[in-house]
This record gives C-alpha cells, structure tokens and sequence, in this order.
C-alpha cells in the first residue's frame, strides 16, 4: 500500500498542480503568453545564438507559446516538471526512501515562475517560463551522460563539449551541469566509474572546474551583446530592474546549488539512509512538506492581480462586457463579509476614546474592504465609456488606488499604456510605449499586435506590413494577421471594424507635441481637458466629461458639460451628470436651470439630510461607512474619494 | 529591338533545358514588382549581389540574368545570385546585366518585360559603418555599431553597448566618425554609464570627457579635419517630445547649441561659435581643410526654466541656416563667419552639411523646420553644386518619406543616406551615383544575403559612414577601455579669430581639464 502511495505521490501532485495552473491561473499563464514572441523564422533561431544561452531561451519561447491554450501550456510545463523530479532521481543516483529531494529543484523551479506577480511585465527576456526548467534537464542530462560514459577519454570529452557547446546554447545551465558532473565522478555519486583511480577522477573533477572557468572567457569573443563579468550567468533571466532580479534569480541560484550540493553529497546520504531507514522516511515527508509548503508560501495570491490580467486580456479583445463583469465580480465579491466587518469596526470604534483611536481602529480594518488598482478603474471607465455606460454607472462602483503587492510599484504605463491610450485614440503615445516595452524586453505578440493596430490606424500599411509579417510568422495569433491584412490597406474597412471603430471617434484632437512622463492616469485626464479639437465626436466629449468628472474641478466640470451639450443626441443628462450639477450648483450657490431627475434630487437631499445629523469618531471612519448609503452617487464620489495616487 | 529579341530567345533556351519556361511562355500583362527595387538602377562594380525577391503571386518562379555572355538561372521567388556568379556577371566595369523574369501560374508560363542591372565603373567605398538599432523613444537597450563590406555579405560588429551595460545601468553608443575614410583615427560617443568619447588616435585608444565648465555639453556631432588632428564638435543640449497625432511621432529639440573645436594632441576644447542667440550646429569641414560649415538658427529667448517650453511652441520657427567660417588649421585661427544660404527666407531649415571629398558638392538635408530631419516626412536632399553654382533640392532621389544623413564616398562618385521610403519609419540605407553633370542615378538599396530581409527586419539603419579598411580594434577593446578607464577631461582653450581685416580679436588662455588652472598662453 505505502509503495503505491509512493509511486502514485508525484504523480498526483503533478496532476494537482496542472489543474491548479490551468483551473485558477488561466490568465497569468494566457499573460505570459502575450508578453512573449516565437517566430516560425530562421532569422529568430540564428539571433538567439547571438547570446549563450539564446538558444534555450528560443526552445523556451517555442513552448511558451502554448500557454496561450492553458491548459495545454500547463500541462507541457507540468510534464517537464515531473521530468525534471525523475530525471533528478535518476541522474543523482538519489536512494528511493530520499526522493523527495528531488522536489526541491522542481519546486524551486515552480517558486520562480509562480512567485513573480508584477514582475513578469519587467521580465527580460521573456522566455522565463519554460527556459529554466529546460536547462535544468540540460543539467540532468549532462550528469548522466558523464555518468553512462565508461572511460575516461569519454566523460572528458562530453565535460569538454557540454562546457563549449553548451555555455553556447544553455549558458550558465551548461557550466552548473559541467561542474556536477565533475564532481559525481569525484565523489563516486557516479557508480559506474568507481572503478576508476582516485586520479583520474580527481583530474575529470578539475577539468570540470577548469571547463566552466575557461569556456565563458575562450568563447567571449565570439560574442558582442553582454559583458565578460556576465558570462556566468547567461542563461538566466533577469529583470529590468537590479532589486527584481536578484529575487527573481535566487529560486535559480538554489536551484543550481542544489544540484552541485547533490552531487557532491549524495555518496554521504546514500550511507545515512542505508543506516537510520526511519529517520529517512521521516525526512522525506518533511522535505516533501517543506517543498509543497515553500511553494504554496511564495506563490504570487493577489486578486486585484488576477483582476487586472483578466480585464486586461478582455480590453485586448473589446470585450467590454466582459472587463465590467470582471471588475463587479471581484469589488462584490466579498460585500457580506464587508458589512460583517463594518459592524465589528463599528463596535471596535465605540469602545474608543478619542479620534486617534479611532482613526487606529479604522487603520486596522483596512484591509477587509475590497479597493481596486488604479488600472482596475481605468479599465472600467474605459469598459464603461465604450459602452455608453460611464456617466450613469462609472460612481456606482467602488473607487480607490490600492498600491501593487509587488516589490516595486510596476508603472501603469509599463503594464498597460499601450492599451489604455490605444483605446482613447491617443495612437502615438501607444506606439511610445509598445516601443518602451519592445526596447526593454523585446517583442512580444502583444506589442506586435498593437504595433501592427497602430498603423493601420494611422493607414500606414507598409508599416503594419511589417508586424503583421512577423505575427503571420507565429502559431496562435497569425489568423488575426490574416484577418488585420485587408483592413491594413483599406480605410474604409477598417473603419467599420473592431477595435477601430471604437477607437476613432476618440482621435477628435489635433497634433500638439507631449510627454506623459510614465503617468498615464494623469496624462489621459489631462488630454481630455486641454485637447479637445473645435469639433469633436459624442465618444470624445463623453469621456472629456466623465474625465472632469474624475477631477473634482468644477470648472473644468462645466466647460466639459457644455462641450457634451454640443454633441448629445440625448437630451436627458445622465445620472451622474445630474448628480454633478445638482452639487455643483448647490456648492456655488447658483443654478443653471438644468433639468434634474426627481429621483436626482431626491437623493441628493437624503444625503444632505443624512450628514446633517450623523456623527463619526473620526474623519477616516466616513468614506466605508457611507459607502454602503451613498457609494452609489457622484456625490460620495466628490466628498470621499480624494488624493488617490496614480503611478 | 532586334537584340533585344534575340537575347530573349536565347535566354528562352537556357530556361526550357533548365525545366524552366518553354515555347508556349508568353508575355504577362502586369508589371513586374520586385523587391528591392534594381530594376535600371546603376551600381558600382563591387557592389555585393543585387539579390531581390517577385512580389508578384505565382506558383513559380524563373530568372535569368546575364552580361558579357555569361548568364545566371535562379529558381524561386527569391533571386538569390551566388558571389562567384555574379563577380561574373559584373566584371568588365561598365555594362548591363539584363534580368529577365517568368513566372508559371498552373502550367502557363509568363515573361516580363526585361529590366537591367547598370554597372558603373566608378567602384564604391568597400566598408560602410552604421548603428543598428530597434526603433527608439526615450529607452534604449542594444544599441549594436557594425561595419558592413558592402561588395559581400559580411557585417562586423564593432561593438556593442550591451558589452557595457552593468545591472540596470546603460551606456548609449553614437556618433561614430572616421578621419578620411580610415579606421586608424576614428572616433564615436558612450553616453550616460560610464560615458566619454572613445578616441582611436593612430590606431591607439583613448576615453576623453569632452564637456568642460565652459561648454554646454560634451562633444556630440563630429566632424574629423582631413589634414590635422582636429574634430569639430556640436555641443548640443538634446530633449524630445512625442507627437500627439502626427506621422512624424517624436520630435527631437535643442535648447541650446554651440560649436567647438577638439584638438586631439593637446586635448583641447576651444570655441568656434558660442552666440547665445544662435544655435550652431552640425560642424562639417570643407575638403580641403579651411573651412568650417555649420548651420544655425537665429533665436533670442533668455536661458531660464522655460525656455524649453517656448522652444517647443516655436518648433516651427526654428529655420537652420548655412554658414561657412574659414579656418587656418596651421595656425588653428579661424576668419569671420559668412551665411551660405538663407533657409529660413525660404521657410526652411537646412542640417547635416556634408562636402564631397572633391570639394565640388555640398549635399545638405532640408526640411519645414527643425534640427532632426530624420524624424520629419518632409525632410529631402539638397545639393550645393560649386562649379555650376546651382542649389537644388535632389527630386530625382527623393521619396514621400524622410531623407536624411548622408555621406559621400571617398572618390566623391557615389552617396549613402538614410532613408524611410520603405514603409514610412524604418531607415534604410540607399546609395545613387552622382555623373559629371551633378545628376544622381535611380537610388538603390544595401543589397542584403536574403532580400526580403529588410522587409522583415525590426531594425534601423542609422549614421551611415564609408570607409576604405575594415575596423581592426576588437569590441572587447573597446568594451574594456569604456568599462575599466575613467574619461581624461579635456582642457580648454580660448578661440583664435581674426576679424575681417585679418586682426586677431581674442586672447589665448587655457583652463586645464584636470586641475581647472588657468593659464594665459
């Protein structure tokens, strides 16, 4: 029974993991997709050989592209990490009771990739998913090749060959495999040549060592895109940032450790195992736990993450209703347990004395209110707009700017400018950063396929030729090539289709020269108030209004609202307008004669009403409080969302 | 005619016992589109093969080339001409390869009318020097400096910034400019992380900070002397802005420029033109020495926080003007400037000087306004022809795209510029050769190994240079001196001018670029 609870462990954890990727991680693996390129082209293999460990990263790029069908990606991931956990058995020579340990490299491997949340739009280059855990196979490999080679002319010539060629095509993998093998043979963790003399296998060992030295500065010549200083550690991704990589990089470094610490230990442990099975056996459940645990500790769980990569796939596809779903679904999503929580914090507060008190009590409950991203809300309004939904609904969900669980805050522009100025029609600015991001991480099908929007937008067809060339190129998005091709050269066409037909009646502006300086949240606001053309689109002046909605000035209020006067086909304001006016004329104390809702005006006496009597501890207890009277109105809007940080 | 038809028959031969057309071929009614285009253009006769592609839908492909009795058959869409073949087709120096295409839709094959292939006598420069670069705005990452031979297929790297770049800290690569189309002294800038100007002096290295606290910046657009160890440099305070809705998308500005002169053996910056209502730019020497052309643009506006800001508003403004400044290298005294041609009369501005090494031409770029033609559709060539006197923009090379830096090949017979005629954003290079009359052939491309590859390539060409030896230091020399040397400041030294009565207006001194002393010479 234990042995086919044994047999049966990997295989099932295995099986967990690819329904935990493919079931709850769709969109994090649909986004590692879009983030990275593989080109059916003999160009794009020779180029990846300009960098050693290039070509692993291309292997890595041919497989990561199937994670753009998750389940499938998924399952090729999965499949090579039980490779990997088998491999590491077999290669290492790991004594049955202890083969847990082969977890650990696997689940280094599953930390890197899973832990990374925001980094993955900093990553460089973008084949991480799939090239390391190849290149621990590559490592695998070469230890049992050095292993199964009898003589010692053999295991010096594949030391020698996997040191040159492999550095070439695997980087640092190779050497990390080079050096292992080495010391296998050294520490007779290679059996097959313990019949061999102390010399010999004390002069492989060396030779290993000498190799993995040597190689990286013999070859450096022959390579002009990366420093000497770096040679060891081609191969491995990084990022573009110096704090990111070097926690990105340590699942790698314990990953690479592990597999010297093996060899160099394993004649050791065969030993104790063979002495204390039960101390074994309790080791290897406790180095199974620690693995799963570990792994279960460092993956990335953020929901406002998830929610973003969703919505962001949806607003690659228009799929406007889908990105509104996304966002209620996760602001409501916990609504009882809020006002459970609101009533403890009610109760929290009572019992204090003074507002400071208070004020800490409110801090403390902070978290058990859902507060979206500032990303989240863009994506909505923009959802919202494009419907014509916006200036009735766009206050009636929740506001905020809840800070990234991420390292470093990852600029918005970064993570989606190319879309959210895309879709307001502010063309060249998506063209800057698709090009900010190809520069920083290289092309990716999402970069491309923008790029190639971008100039069919602009009816620059030769230009989209260009991109669309390279997607015809790739697997998963060369139907949509196909499909943008005729629109590319048409102006017509394109005009009717999707997203350009949505996107164009928001290029009411004329040319004046910019900078959003890596704000897109505050440049977007600003174009809608300054840029307006002397004649613009109902689309444009809709969101100019809801923009200076999102401001808070009344000026700029009024401005936009006579501008949205001069192109509304609708006489009737919508409700949130309404609610601006019937505030904003009670604020200045003026009244413009525009015609309000009774049920408008209404609510905008029960909340005059409401805040003549109701009586807070502290100012910060407000804003959750009233939410659930009054979240639904532009006035909750003006009074309480304020000072949001936009990055 | 007759010969025509006689070629055509015998060029139908050698394509029927190649399995390729036959007796039934006939004559298609489209035109032909080939990619690159050399159809009648004239090339030098060391140009690499003039491989293209047919553009045209077919099932098959079949092309004949041939010259002097010798004739090439390729199959397939790409017209890929082997080296040893086509040195056949164009030894001899002058002649024509005449290019014959067919094309098999189901079983019928069709002829298009032949085109030719113009071989000049006149050879090309062998080496030409470029930046290969992704398209850019404000981040950069591989910025790679190659040397092509252009009568093969092999591109060198020189070097590359990603040799430098440490961590998150990069190095921008740029500028490269070589003393009379040599190697031995040449010279190009590292910016930012671990920046400085590298110098190769008579084939030795040398890292020079050209920014002294007399000067706005360091040196940025050079110009070698052809005689002696002197570089004029720009020095140029560089900003740019994004295009809202516009085909041009970046516009680049500077709020301030002036021009100095570098002297190599005294590591020396002095003055050339430093008015602070002017912005001299874009330094070039005349052939043989003595003179100094730049362009300027007039503009008063006071050096304060918002200059920048009414620079921008103004960008349209902003007309560059030609001026010459003698210069008498042996006593390194300059003469009173003089304007060369109005631009800014004619709503335009005039960049990029640059003289053929025969002294005869002066091929500028124009445009609306502005300082960086390449990133302005409306930008052209223009062409100051000395002996005739005319000036012209050069139609019969332009396209509705930008034009944009130039450079002239060593025997002053062929030219080399940048340009976006392609697809509207991608800067290719193309060459044309000028005749005796000042009139430049069709242009043509880089002939490239696969020639669709410029099609598919996400690169641009950039700063173009000819050169006659290939580049002999290593990249990882160059690497080594940017990664591991600090930068030698450079001194400064006050300008020698004379006014127009030849009297020497200007005192001599020197600020030591080390200590910062100041000596009276």
């Amino acid at each position: 029974m234990k042995k086919i609870t044994g047999k049966l462990a990997a295989p099932a954890i295995a099986a967990i993991l690819w329904a935990i990727l493919t079931f709850t991680q769709s969109e994090v693996l649909l986004k590692t997709s879009d983030l990275s390129l593989f080109l059916f082209d003999w160009t794009f293999l020779k180029e990846s050989f300009m960098i050693p460990g290039g070509f692993l990263g291309w292997a890595g790029s041919f497989f990561t592209q199937f994670l753009y069908i998750p389940w499938l990606g998924a399952l090729l991931w999965v499949a090579m990490l039980y490779a990997a956990g088998h491999l590491t058995v077999r290669a290492f020579g790991i004594p049955s009771k202890l083969k847990a340990l082969a977890a650990l490299p696997v689940a280094a491997l599953v930390i890197a990739n899973m832990s990374l949340g925001y980094g993955m739009f900093i990553m460089r280059p973008q084949d991480y998913f799939f090239a390391p855990t190849l290149g621990y196979l590559l490592i695998l490999g070469i230890i049992s090749a050095v292993r199964k080679a009898p003589l010692f002319w053999e295991k010096t010539a594949i030391i020698a060959v996997s040191a040159a060629a492999g550095f070439i095509v695997s980087g640092v993998f190779a050497l990390a495999g080079t050096l292992a093998a080495g010391i296998c043979v050294l520490t007779e963790a290679d059996n097959d040549c313990a019949e061999m003399n102390n010399g010999k296998k004390t002069g492989i060992a060396i030779l290993s060592l000498a190799f993995c030295i040597a190689a990286p500065v013999l070859l450096y010549g022959c390579f002009t895109r990366y420093r000497l200083a770096d040679s060891w550690s081609m191969g491995l991704p990084s990022i573009s940032d110096d704090e990111w990589t070097v926690r990105i990089r340590l699942s790698y470094w314990f990953m690479l450790g592990l597999s010297l610490l093996f060899a160099a230990l394993m004649p050791t442990l065969k030993k104790a195992v063979a002495a204390k099975s039960d101390k074994v056996r309790f080791a290897n459940v406790a180095i199974s736990i620690i693995a799963v645990l570990s792994v279960a500790t460092f993956w990335y769980k953020d929901a406002n993450f998830k929610a973003e990569l969703k919505m962001s796939l949806a607003v690659d596809r228009s799929d406007w209703e889908e990105v509104n779903d996304i966002y209620r679904q996760v602001s409501t999503k916990h609504l009882n347990r809020e006002k459970k929580a609101l009533e403890k914090r009610k109760a929290a507060i009572s019992v204090t004395g003074t507002p400071e008190q208070a004020q800490f009590v409110v801090k403390e409950y902070e978290k058990c209110f859902f507060q979206p991203t500032r990303l989240m809300v863009m994506f909505r309004d923009l959802a919202l707009l494009k419907q014509n939904k916006a200036l009735d609904t766009a206050f009636t969900m929740r506001d905020g700017a809840k800070e990234q669980k991420s390292l470093t805050q990852i600029p918005m522009a970064f993570q989606a400018g190319r879309q959210l100025y895309m879709h307001y029609g502010l063309v060249n600015m998506a063209y800057r950063w698709c090009l900010e991001d190809q520069v920083e991480h290289g092309w990716s099908y999402g970069t491309l396929r923008y790029m190639a929007a971008y100039a069919t937008l602009l009816n620059e067809t030769e230009f989209a030729a260009k991109y669309l060339g390279k997607l015809d190129r790739t697997l998963f998005h060369r139907n949509w090539s196909r499909k943008q091709r005729p629109l590319s050269a048409d102006i017509q066409k394109m005009s009717q289709e999707l997203p350009y037909r949505e996107i164009i009646p928001y290029m009411s502006f004329s040319d004046r020269m910019s900078n959003d300086l890596v704000k897109c949240e505050t440049y977007i606001m600003k174009h809608f108030a300054e840029d307006r053309d002397a004649v613009a689109s109902p689309e444009f002046d809709r969101a100019a209004l809801l923009w200076a909605m999102r401001t808070q000035n009344i000026n700029l209020f009024w401005k936009a609202l006579s501008q949205y006067l001069s192109t509304a086909s609708d006489i009737n304001l919508p409700k949130h307008v309404q609610e601006a006016v019937i505030l904003y004329s009670n604020l200045e104390k003026e009244d413009l004669g525009i015609p309000i809702d009774k049920s408008v005006k209404d609510s905008y006496a029960v909340f005059n009403e409401y805040f003549q009597h109701a009586r807070f501890s502290c100012e910060a207890e407000m804003p959750a409080s009233v939410w659930f009277k009054f979240g639904n109105t532009y006035y909750y809007y003006y009074y309480f969302i304020r000072g949001l940080q936009t990055f | 005619m007759k010969k025509h038809s006689i070629l055509l028959c015998f060029v139908m031969a050698i394509a029927s016992c190649a399995g390729g057309p036959d007796a039934g071929t006939i004559t298609s009614d489209e035109s032909l589109r080939i990619f690159p285009d050399y159809s009648e253009v004239l090339i030098p006769c060391n140009l690499a093969p003039a491989n293209f592609m047919i553009d045209n839908e077919a099932d098959a492909f079949y092309t004949v080339l041939s010259n002097n009795g010798q004739s090439v058959t390729i199959k397939g869409q790409k017209v890929r001409i082997p080296e040893k073949d086509w040195k056949r087709l164009i030894s001899g120096g002058d002649g024509r390869i005449e290019v014959n295409v067919f094309i098999r839709r189901g079983k019928e094959w069709a002829a298009f009318p032949t085109f030719g292939i113009n071989i000049s006598s006149d050879p090309i420069d062998r080496y030409i020097a470029y930046r290969k670069m992704p398209l850019i705005v404000q981040v950069y990452n591989s910025l790679e400096m190659i040397q092509r031979d252009i009568t093969c297929f092999d591109e060198k790297v020189y070097f590359s910034n990603t040799m430098v770049h440490e961590k998150s800290e990069g190095t921008c690569v740029n500028c490269h400019a070589f003393s009379n189309y040599k190697t031995d002294n040449m010279q190009f800038h590292a910016r930012e992380h671990n920046g400085g100007t590298i110098l190769v002096i008579d084939g030795a290295l040398r890292k020079v900070n050209l920014k002294t606290p007399m000067t706005i910046s360091a040196g940025v657009y050079p110009s070698w002397h052809p005689t002696h160890k002197f570089i004029a440099y720009s020095n140029n305070k560089t900003y740019q802005e994004m295009h809202m809705m516009s085909h041009d998308k970046i516009e680049v500005l500077d709020q301030e420029n002036d021009i100095v002169l570098y002297d190599i053996e005294n590591n020396a910056i002095s003055p050339i033109e430093n008015d602070s209502s002017e912005m001299e730019c874009f330094p070039t020497w005349s052939a043989d020495g003595r003179t100094l052309y730049y362009v300027s643009n007039h503009y008063e506006s006071p050096f304060d926080s918002e200059r920048f800001d009414r620079i921008l508003n103004d960008r349209l403004k902003l007309h560059f003007n030609l001026y010459a400044k003698p210069f008498d290298p042996d006593t390194r005294t300059w003469g009173p400037h003089y304007l060369v041609y109005d631009a800014a009369e004619k709503d335009s501005s005039m960049t990029w000087p640059r003289e053929s090494p025969d002294g005869r031409f002066l091929m500028t770029c124009i445009s609306t306004h502005g300082i960086f033609p390449i990133d302005q559709i409306a930008s052209d060539l223009f062409l100051f022809d000395f002996k005739t006197g005319n000036a012209r923009i050069i139609d019969e090379i332009s396209s509705p795209y930008a034009e944009s830096y130039h450079a002239w090949s060593s025997n002053s017979k062929w030219a080399m510029w940048s340009t976006r005629r392609e697809d509207g954003t991608f800067t290719r290079l193309y060459f044309s050769h000028i005749d005796e009359n000042g009139h430049f052939s069709k242009p043509f491309t880089l002939p490239q190994k696969d020639p669709e590859s410029n099609r598919k390539l996400l690169y641009e060409y950039n700063v173009p240079e000819f050169q006659i030896e290939p580049i002999s230091v290593r990249p990882e020399d160059f690497a080594k001196l940017i990664s591991e040397s600090d930068a030698i400041p450079a001194a400064f030294e006050s300008k020698r001018e004379t006014d127009n009565d030849g009297n020497l207006t200007t005192s001599d001194y020197r600020i030591d670029g080390m200590t910062g002393a100041s000596v009276q010479k």
